[in-house]
C-alpha cells in the first residue's frame, strides 16, 4: 500500500511537471548572439523553449532554402546548420515556423585560406609593342569552393626575357584583375600567382610581332624578254614591326602589277622569315610593268618598274594549198632560237572591212599552221591578218 | 401480296448493297487519307526554333560602370538571359526536386550546391514553390577576353512557398542581393559563384494612391454586339462613342470595362488591342466618363511560376495606361475569389498582393481595388486595396446588413457596390423568372439602400444582350438566358423601366 502511495504522489508530482506552465510560443527567444562565422565551422542555433512542441528552422542561403528539425536538448531547442549551409559564404537567413515574426540573419565568412586558385588569362596572345595586353583574373577559393573575402592581397607575378616583376593586387567583387601589358620584344610571357602563400599553376602568354612596317619590293629574273615563258619571281625586304620584330611567318602579301594598258594582275605570297615571295610569268609581248605590294590594311611597298623586250622582230608567212594552209614561222627568239611552244598566233578573217572570225592558236616548235577550209570559207577574196607577240601583218585580197 | 413483298424486299437489297459500297468507299478513303497524313514536310528540316518566354521579372540594369572591358548590348542581353534562365531552372529544380537545366547555367563546381539541396529536400519531402519578381543588376567587371562577368543583383524580390509533405509550412518574400559571377563556357553564361550579401524580409507597405475621385456613379459596360469580347472583330468606336452618350446623359459618371488577358496577348501585350483600349479611354474622356480598367479577365492560372508573365503583362498595360485622365483606377482581377477553391486559396490571394504590388510601382497615382464577388471576401487584402470593391447579386432585404458589418470590419476606406443587378427573363427555360417591372423595383429598391448608405456603385449592366459566350457562365441554356437580361436597355434597343433608376432612386 505504502508502495503505491509512494508511487501515487510521485507519478502525480511527474505529472504537474509536464504541464507547461506558459503555453504559447510567445516564449521561445534565440539565445545565440553570434551573427558571423567562419566556413565549415559548426553552427547551431539555440533557443530557449519551455514548450515541448517541435518546430522547425527554414533556411535560405545563395544557393537554396529547406527546413531542419531540432535537436531538442531539455529547456533548448538547438537547430544544427546543415553543412550544405555552413560550408557556403554568404547571408543565411532563418525564421522559425512557429513564430515567423522571429527570424534573423547570420553571415558566414570564407576560410581565409586558400584551396586553389583559378585563373583566366585571355587573350592567349598579343601583339609586341606595350600598347596591348592580356588580363588576368584570379579567384581564390577556400576548401569548399567559397571565393575568398574582398581585399585579400594577390601576387601576380610575370616573367619576360630577363625582366620578372611582382605586383600586388587586392581582391575586388570576389575576383582580383591585373593587365598584363607586351613589351616591345617577342616571346612569351610567363605568368603565374600567389595567394595566401599558395601559387597557382604557370600560364603562358604569347607576344606576337606588331602590325609590320612599310618594306621594299624586288624582283629576279632569267631575262628581259616577254618569251611568255619565263617566271619573274618578286621578293619583299625583311618586312619588321615598329620595333624590329620580324612579322609573323604567313602574314600575306598582295603584289599588284600594273601594265601598260592599266590592266592589273594580281600575284600573292606569304611571309617565311618576314620575306615574302611571289611570281608572275612574263609577258609575250613588249610590257612594261610598275609593281606595288600591299600588307592589306597595314603597310605597303614602294613602286618598282620592269620592261621587258619583245622577242620577235618579225616572222615569215607562207601560203600553200590555194592559200587555204598557212604556215606561220619559224619564230624566232632573242637569240635566234625558235621561241618556246605555246606563244599564241591569232589569224583574223576579214570580208572587205567586215570581220568573220578570229582563229587562234599556239605556236609548236616555231611554227604554227591555220587551215582554212571550205564550208565555212568559201572561195572568194579574202583579207587576213595575222598577229604574234603584238606584231601584225596584212594579207589583203587574198584568194582562197 | 406476293409482288409488293418482292419489291420490298429487292428495294432492302439494293438499298442495303449501296449502304455497303458507301461503307466501304468510306474506309478506303479514310485509310486512304490515314496514309497521306503525316509530319508536314517543312519539320524536317529545323528552320527555325521559336524563344518562348518563361520568365521575364522586373530587371533594370544599372547604368554601366563596369572595370575591364567596355560592354556591348549584345553580351549584356545574352548575359541578362542565361542568368534569367539560371533563376528559372533553379525555380523549377527546387519546386520539382529535379535538376532538369541546371547543368546548363551552373558550372561544375556551382551545382554541386544546388544538388546538394534538392537531395536534402526530397530527402525531406519539401518543396520549394518560387519566384523572383524584381531584379536590380549592376555589371561590376567584365574581362578583357569576354569569358568573366561579376554582376551585383540588388533588392531581388524573391516570393517562396515552402511544402512540405504537401502542406504549406511557409511563405516568404524575401529582398536579397547576390554577387554572381558567370562564366561564358559552351556559349552558355553559367554560374560559377553565387553569394547571398543581404538579405531582409521584404514588406511593402501600402502606399495609398494620390488621386481622390469623387462619388461613382458608374456601370459595367459592354457594347450589345460584343460582350466579353470588346476588343475583338466587332470593335467599332462610333457605337462605344453613342453608348458613352446615353451613359452620360442618364446621369452616370464612370464605367467599368474589362482587359481580357489572352485576348491582349498574356505576357507581349498586343500593341493594336492597346490602342483599341486608348481610344475607348479617349472616348470616355471626350465624354467626360471615368473609367475602372479591370485586368486578367478571362485568367485563372495563378501559378507561381508563371507570375513574371502576369505581371509583365499588367506592366505593360499600366505603364502605357496611367496617365490617362479618363482613368479612375485599377481593378486587379474580377471576382477572384470564385477561384479559392480550384486554384487555392493561399495561392489567389499571394498572386494579388504581389500584383497590387506591381501595380503600385508602377503607377502610384491611381487607386486600386478588387472586385469582390460577395461581401464575405472584402476584408482579404484589405490593408493592400485603395478602395474596397464588392458584387451583390443576392437578397436586397440582406444588404444593408451586410453594408453595416464591412464598414466596421473596413472603416477607413472607401466601398464600391461593383456589380448589381437583376435579370429580367422569365420564359421557358425560367418560367417564374422576374419581370421588367421587377427589375425596375429592383433597381428602385437598391438606389434607396445606396443613398442610404453613402455608397459608390457602378450596375449591371447597360444592355441585354445577344449572345453570351460560353466562357462565361458556362452552357446551360437557363443561365445564358438569364444572363442575356440584366440591362437597362433591352435587345431592341428600346429602354426598360428600371432605366428610370440608372442613377438615382
Amino acid at each position: 500500500m505504502k508502495i503505491k502511495f509512494t508511487y501515487l504522489i510521485i507519478s502525480g508530482l511527474i505529472a504537474l511537471l509536464a504541464i507547461p506552465s506558459r503555453n504559447t510560443m510567445e516564449d521561445i527567444e534565440i539565445l545565440t548572439t553570434n551573427t558571423e562565422y567562419v566556413a565549415g565551422k559548426t553552427i547551431v542555433l539555440k533557443f530557449s523553449t519551455t514548450n515541448d512542441e517541435k518546430t522547425s528552422l527554414y533556411l535560405s542561403n545563395s544557393y537554396g532554402t529547406t527546413i531542419i528539425k531540432p535537436i531538442i536538448d531539455s529547456d533548448f531547442l538547438n537547430f544544427k546548420i546543415p553543412e550544405l549551409l555552413s560550408n557556403k559564404t554568404g547571408v543565411v537567413h532563418w525564421k522559425l515556423l512557429s513564430k515567423e515574426s522571429l527570424s534573423g540573419k547570420f553571415y558566414i565568412r570564407p576560410e581565409q585560406k586558400t584551396e586553389t586558385i583559378e585563373t583566366y588569362l585571355g587573350p592567349p596572345s598579343i601583339g609586341a609593342g606595350g600598347s596591348d595586353f592580356s588580363m588576368l583574373v584570379v579567384i581564390p577559393t577556400d576548401i569548399y569552393d567559397n571565393p575568398l573575402a574582398d581585399s585579400t592581397k594577390i601576387t601576380v607575378k610575370h616573367q619576360f626575357l630577363e625582366n620578372q616583376i611582382n605586383d600586388i593586387i587586392i581582391m575586388k567583387n570576389r575576383i582580383a584583375y591585373k593587365n598584363i601589358y607586351s613589351e616591345k620584344k617577342i616571346g612569351r610571357i610567363l605568368v603565374s600567382s600567389e595567394c595566401l602563400e599558395l601559387n597557382s599553376k604557370e600560364s603562358t602568354l604569347n607576344v606576337m610581332p606588331g602590325i609590320p612596317t612599310d618594306f621594299s619590293i624586288s624582283f629576279q629574273r632569267n631575262h628581259e624578254y616577254s618569251d611568255g615563258n619565263q617566271i619573274t619571281t618578286f621578293s619583299t625586304s625583311i618586312i619588321k614591326d615598329t620595333y624590329g620584330n620580324i612579322v609573323s611567318d604567313g602574314t600575306f602579301v598582295n603584289f599588284f602589277i600594273t601594265n601598260t594598258l592599266k590592266n592589273i594582275l594580281k600575284t600573292s605570297g606569304t611571309t617565311v622569315n618576314g620575306i615574302a615571295v611571289a611570281k608572275m610569268i612574263h609577258p609575250d609581248h613588249k610590257e612594261n610593268w610598275s609593281v606595288k605590294a600591299f600588307i592589306e590594311g597595314m603597310a605597303e611597298s614602294n613602286v618598282i618598274e620592269l620592261s621587258y623586250k619583245s622577242i620577235i622582230s618579225d616572222f615569215e608567212v607562207r601560203f600553200t594549198e590555194n592559200n587555204r594552209t598557212i604556215t606561220v614561222g619559224p619564230l624566232k627568239s632573242f637569240m635566234n632560237q625558235m621561241v618556246p611552244d605555246g606563244l599564241e598566233v591569232l589569224l583574223s578573217v576579214y570580208d572587205g572591212n567586215q570581220i568573220l572570225k578570229i582563229l587562234s592558236k599556239n605556236s609548236s616548235k616555231g611554227f604554227t599552221t591555220f587551215n582554212l577550209d571550205n564550208n565555212t570559207f568559201p572561195s572568194k577574196s579574202y583579207t587576213l591578218k595575222i598577229k604574234t607577240a603584238k606584231i601584225e601583218k596584212t594579207f589583203p585580197n587574198t584568194k582562197l | 401480296m406476293r409482288g409488293i413483298n418482292r419489291n420490298i424486299v429487292r428495294s432492302v437489297l439494293v438499298l442495303s448493297y449501296i449502304a455497303l459500297i458507301i461503307f466501304i468507299l468510306f474506309g478506303i478513303s479514310s485509310v486512304y487519307s490515314y496514309l497521306n497524313t503525316g509530319a508536314d514536310r517543312s519539320s524536317m528540316l529545323r528552320t527555325e526554333i521559336k524563344k518562348i518566354d518563361q520568365y521575364l521579372p522586373q530587371l533594370e540594369w544599372a547604368s554601366l560602370k563596369n572595370e575591364g572591358r567596355v560592354m556591348d548590348d549584345q553580351t549584356l542581353y545574352a548575359i541578362q538571359n542565361d542568368y534569367l534562365d539560371a533563376w528559372y531552372v533553379k525555380h523549377v529544380a527546387f519546386k520539382t526536386n529535379t535538376l532538369t537545366g541546371i547543368n546548363d547555367y551552373y558550372t561544375k563546381t556551382a551545382r554541386k550546391n544546388i544538388i546538394e539541396f534538392i537531395e536534402q529536400n526530397n530527402d525531406k519531402n519539401i518543396s520549394v514553390v518560387s519566384t523572383t519578381l524584381r531584379h536590380h543588376p549592376s555589371l561590376d567587371f567584365f574581362s578583357e577576353d569576354g569569358k568573366l562577368a561579376v554582376i551585383t543583383d540588388k533588392d531581388v524580390v524573391e516570393y517562396k512557398r515552402i511544402y512540405q509533405d504537401e502542406t504549406i509550412l511557409l511563405e516568404n518574400t524575401e529582398k536579397s542581393t547576390y554577387k554572381i559571377i558567370l562564366l561564358l563556357e559552351d556559349g552558355l553564361w553559367r554560374i560559377r559563384h553565387m553569394i547571398k550579401e543581404e538579405s531582409v524580409d521584404n514588406k511593402n507597405k501600402f502606399e495609398p494612391a494620390s488621386n481622390n475621385f469623387k462619388a461613382i456613379k458608374g456601370i459595367n459596360y459592354y457594347p450589345q454586339d460584343s460582350p466579353w469580347d470588346m476588343f475583338g472583330d466587332k470593335y467599332d468606336t462610333s457605337i462605344i462613342e453613342k453608348d458613352f452618350k446615353i451613359i452620360k446623359n442618364s446621369g452616370l459618371n464612370s464605367i467599368r470595362i474589362f482587359v481580357p488577358y489572352e485576348d491582349f496577348g498574356k505576357a507581349h501585350v498586343k500593341p493594336e488591342k492597346l490602342t483599341k483600349l486608348k481610344k475607348i479611354l479617349d472616348l470616355a474622356e471626350s465624354e467626360n466618363l471615368k473609367v475602372v480598367l479591370t485586368l486578367f479577365d478571362f485568367f485563372g492560372d495563378y501559378s507561381v511560376l508563371n507570375w513574371t508573365l502576369n505581371q509583365h503583362h499588367a506592366s505593360a498595360i499600366v505603364s502605357s495606361l496611367k496617365d490617362h485622365k479618363a482613368l479612375l483606377g485599377w481593378d486587379i482581377k474580377n471576382e477572384p475569389n470564385l477561384d479559392f477553391e480550384s486554384r487555392g486559396k493561399t495561392n489567389v490571394i499571394a498572386w494579388l498582393d504581389n500584383m497590387i504590388d506591381l501595380v503600385k510601382s508602377v503607377d502610384s497615382i491611381h487607386p486600386v481595388t478588387i472586385g469582390w464577388s460577395n461581401t464575405q471576401s472584402t476584408s482579404i487584402l484589405k490593408d493592400k486595396v485603395d478602395i474596397v470593391s464588392f458584387h451583390y447579386y443576392e437578397d436586397l432585404d440582406k444588404l444593408d446588413t451586410a453594408i453595416k458589418t464591412m464598414k466596421t470590419e473596413i472603416p477607413n476606406k472607401p466601398l464600391v457596390l461593383q456589380e448589381f443587378g437583376i435579370s429580367s427573363y422569365n420564359g421557358l427555360w425560367k418560367p417564374f423568372g422576374s419581370s421588367d417591372e421587377d427589375q425596375a423595383n429592383y433597381h428602385k429598391k437598391i438606389q434607396e439602400i445606396i443613398a442610404l448608405n453613402n455608397l459608390h456603385f457602378m450596375s449591371w449592366t447597360l444592355y441585354d444582350f445577344n449572345d453570351i459566350p460560353t466562357d462565361v457562365v458556362g452552357r446551360l441554356p437557363w443561365r445564358k438566358k438569364a444572363q442575356e437580361h440584366y440591362g437597362f436597355i433591352n435587345k431592341n434597343g428600346e429602354n426598360k423601366p428600371a432605366f428610370k433608376y440608372i442613377s438615382k432612386e
